[in-house]
C-alpha cells in the first residue's frame, strides 16, 4: 500500500528526513512515535506535497503510484488524507461548503459524478451524529472559533466523508478530553478496512489503547530507529526514547 | 463642484492632497468634448421586483426628483454613458435627492457604458430627521472609461445612511462621498468591495465629518487586485470638538494577487472630542499559503481553492446589504465577475 524508500527531505536547506524507509500494507494501522522535532509532521507534509518541503532523495508510492510527482490535490484524489496536527481556520467558508467542494473536486478529478446536495447532506448528517457534531456547527466557517477538540473531530468527519484509501493522522489525539478521545477513536476505527491503510502519529500510549496498531515505528532524527509490535508503546511509556537517541547519533 | 471637466485649469493633480494618487489632469490630458448623450441603453438583464427604473444618460439627472417620488421607496438609477471613436466624450452634471423626516429610500445605482467617455457627476443628498437611505452602487464600467462620481450626504439626528460600493474599476475611476454626520443617534455605514484586474484604477474616497454627539459610523472595505491594477482607498474620519461619544470604526483589507498590482491606503482619524471610540484597521496581503495548502490537501485544485478563499474574503461585505433582492443581485454580479478573476 504505502511504500517509502530512503526518503530524504530538507526544509529551507535543513535536512529533516534522512533516508526514511517505511512500508504500510493495506489493511494495517501503523503508529509512529518519536521525540519532538524528530520529523514526524515533516513526513506527513512531504507525503501530502507541501511546497518548500524538498525531496532530495528517495521515493514514496501509494498502491504503486508515485506520490511525489503529483500535485497536492492529485495526491488527495489518489486517496491520501493528511489530518493536520493543527487544522487551519478558513474564515468565510462554512464547513459544509468546504467539505462538499473538496469532495466534488476529488470526484471530478477521478472522473466520477458529483455528489448531489441532498445526498451529501444526508450522509453528512449521519456521520456528524456518530461523531457527536452538531449540524449547526457545520454551517459555521470551518474551524473558526472551534475548540481544539472540535477541530480534531472535524478532521475525522472529513475523513469519513472523503473516504480516502490511506490516512495519516498527525497527533489527532492531542487536545482531546477523555470522552472526545473515545469518539474520535471510534470514528477512526470505523474506517479500518482491508483495503485501507493508516499511519497514526502520536506521543501517547492512550490513543493506541483505543486504536490498536499492527506495528509501531520509532522515528528519531529523520529515520526509523526501531520497529516493533503494539507492546512497544508500553515500553516507551516506561523507558522513554533515550536508548534510541543513542543509536541515531 | 470641485472641478470642471471641461476646464483643464480646474482639474485636480497630484499636488492636491486628496488627489495625490489619482492624478486626473495627468490621466485626462485632453479636454473631453461635451456631446449629445446617446440613449441607446439596453433593457436591463436583471429583474428587480418593485424597483422603479430611472435612466441617467451621461450625468443628466433631470427628472430625478420626480423619479424619487414615483419610486415609492425603491429606485434603480441606471447610469449609462457612451463614448466616441474620435476623442473622449464628456458628461458632467449634478443631481439632488431630499428625503423628508422619516422617509425611507433604497437606491440601487448602476454605472455602465461603452467606449471612451469621461463622466463627472455629483449627487447631493439630504436626510431629514429619522430618514433612511441605503445606496447600493455597482460600478461596472468599461476599462476605457474615466469616471468621477462624487456625492455629499447631509444627515440629521436619527437618520440612517448606508452605502455599499462594488467596483471593477476602469481606466480612471473614483467614487467619493462626503458625509456630514449629525450625531444624536444618526448612523452611517460606508462599505465597499472591489475586484480589479488589468490596467484599471479605482479610488474610493470617503470623508466623514462628525459634528455632534453620539454619532455612529462603521466602514468595512475589502478588495482583490491583480495584474497592473491600482487601488486607492482614502478614508478620513473627523470628529469635531464637542462631538463627544462618537463611535467610529473603519476597516480596509486588500489582497494583492500578483506583484504588478498596487494598493495605496490612507486611513485618517482626526479627533478633537472626548470620550470617543475610534478604530481603524488596514491590512494588505496575499492569500494565505497555508490555507491554500490545506484546501488542496483535501482535493481542491489550485484554481478551486483560490476561488473559494477569495470568494470567502470578499462576500461578507455583500452579505451586509440589507435589501434581500439587491444582496442576491450583487452576489450574482460578483460571482460572475469572480469567475474570470480567480484564475492565476
Ligand atoms: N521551515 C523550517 N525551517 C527549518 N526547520 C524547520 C522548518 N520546519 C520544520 N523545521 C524543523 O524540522 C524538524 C522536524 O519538525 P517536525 O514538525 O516534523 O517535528 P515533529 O516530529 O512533528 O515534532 P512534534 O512532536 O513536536 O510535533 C524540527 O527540528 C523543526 O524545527
Ligand atoms: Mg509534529
Amino acid at each position: 500500500m504505502l511504500n517509502i524508500q530512503n526518503l530524504t527531505v530538507s526544509v529551507d536547506d535543513k535536512t529533516i528526513l534522512k533516508g526514511l524507509t517505511l512500508d504500510v500494507p493495506a489493511g494495517e494501522v501503523h503508529a509512529i512515535m518519536g521525540p519532538n522535532g524528530a520529523g514526524k509532521s515533516t513526513l506527513g507534509y512531504t507525503l501530502a506535497g507541501r511546497s518548500n518541503y524538498e525531496v532530495t532523495a528517495g521515493s514514496a508510492a501509494l498502491n504503486g503510484e508515485d506520490l511525489l510527482e503529483k500535485d497536492v490535490h492529485e495526491r488527495a484524489a489518489a486517496g491520501l488524507y493528511l489530518s493536520f496536527q493543527y487544522p487551519l481556520e478558513i474564515p468565510g467558508v462554512p464547513a459544509l461548503t468546504f467539505i462538499r467542494t473538496a469532495l466534488n473536486a476529488q470526484r471530478k478529478l477521478r472522473g466520477e459524478d458529483e455528489m448531489s446536495a441532498p445526498e451529501f447532506l444526508k450522509t453528512t448528517r449521519e456521520v456528524a451524529k456518530s461523531l457527536k457534531i452538531d449540524m449547526d456547527m457545520l454551517k459555521r466557517p470551518l474551524n473558526v472559533g472551534f475548540s481544539g477538540g472540535e477541530k480534531k473531530r472535524m478532521e475525522v468527519l472529513q475523513m469519513a466523508l472523503l473516504k480516502p484509501k490511506f490516512l495519516i493522522l498527525d497527533e489527532t489525539d492531542s487536545g482531546l478530553d477523555i470522552d472526545a478521545l473515545k469518539v474520535v477513536s471510534e470514528g477512526v476505527n470505523a474506517l479500518r478496512a482491508p483495503d485501507r491503510g493508516m499511519l497514526v502519529i502520536t506521543h501517547y500510549q492512550r490513543l493506541l489503547d483505543h486504536i490498536t496498531p499492527d506495528r509501531i515505528h520509532i522515528l528519531v532524527d529523520g529515520r526509523i530507529a526501531h520497529s516493533g509490535g503494539p507492546e512497544l508503546a508500553h515500553e516507551l511509556e516506561a523507558r522513554g526514547y533515550d536508548e534510541y537517541l543513542g543509536e541515531a547519533a | 463642484m470641485a472641478f470642471d471637466l471641461f476646464d483643464p485649469i480646474t482639474w485636480p493633480t497630484r499636488r492636491d492632497e486628496e488627489w495625490k494618487y489619482s492624478d486626473l489632469a495627468r490621466h485626462l490630458r485632453i479636454t473631453p468634448r461635451e456631446l449629445e448623450v446617446s440613449t441607446d441603453i439596453a433593457a436591463p438583464k436583471l429583474v428587480l421586483d418593485g424597483f422603479h427604473i430611472h435612466n441617467v444618460f451621461g450625468a443628466d439627472y433631470s427628472g430625478l426628483e420626480a423619479a424619487v417620488k414615483a419610486a415609492n421607496g425603491k429606485l434603480w438609477l441606471r447610469h449609462w454613458a457612451r463614448g466616441r471613436l474620435d476623442g473622449v466624450a464628456g458628461f458632467q452634471n449634478t443631481g439632488r435627492v431630499d428625503l423628508a423626516a422619516g422617509e425611507h429610500l433604497i437606491l440601487f445605482e448602476t454605472y455602465e457604458g461603452k467606449g471612451n467617455y469621461a463622466v463627472h457627476s455629483e449627487l447631493e443628498f439630504t436626510l431629514a430627521e429619522g430618514a433612511r437611505l441605503e445606496r447600493v452602487v455597482v460600478m461596472d464600467e468599461p476599462e476605457t472609461a474615466t469616471s468621477v462620481r462624487q456625492s455629499t450626504i447631509d444627515t440629521a439626528p436619527n437618520a440612517h445612511y448606508v452605502q455599499t460600493v462594488i467596483s471593477t474599476g476602469s481606466a480612471f475611476q473614483r467614487f467619493e462621498s462626503h458625509v456630514t454626520h449629525a450625531g444624536h443617534g444618526a448612523q452611517v455605514r460606508m462599505d465597499g468591495a472591489y475586484l480589479l484586474k488589468n490596467k484599471t484604477h479605482f479610488d474610493y474616497t470617503t470623508r466623514l465629518d462628525h459634528q455632534h454627539i453620539n454619532g455612529v459610523t462603521t466602514q468595512a472595505i475589502k478588495g482583490l487586485v491583480k495584474d497592473q491594477a491600482q487601488v486607492v482607498f482614502q478614508g478620513r474620519i473627523l470628529v469635531q470638538k464637542g462631538a463627544d461619544g462618537t463611535d467610529a470604526r473603519m476597516r480596509h483589507q486588500a489582497l494583492i494577487l500578483n506583484d504588478g498590482a498596487r494598493v495605496r491606503a490612507k486611513p485618517e482619524l482626526e479627533i478633537y472630542a472626548d470620550d470617543v471610540q475610534c478604530a481603524h484597521g488596514n491590512t494588505i496581503g496575499n492569500l494565505d499559503e497555508n490555507a491554500l495548502f490545506f484546501c488542496m490537501s483535501r482535493g481542491m485544485d489550485e484554481a478551486t481553492a483560490r476561488g473559494l478563499l477569495m470568494q470567502a474574503f470578499i462576500v461578507p461585505v455583500i452579505e451586509a446589504i440589507d435589501d434581500d433582492q439587491l444582496r442576491a443581485a450583487v452576489l450574482e454580479f460578483v460571482e460572475a465577475k469572480a469567475g474570470g478573476f480567480y484564475g492565476v
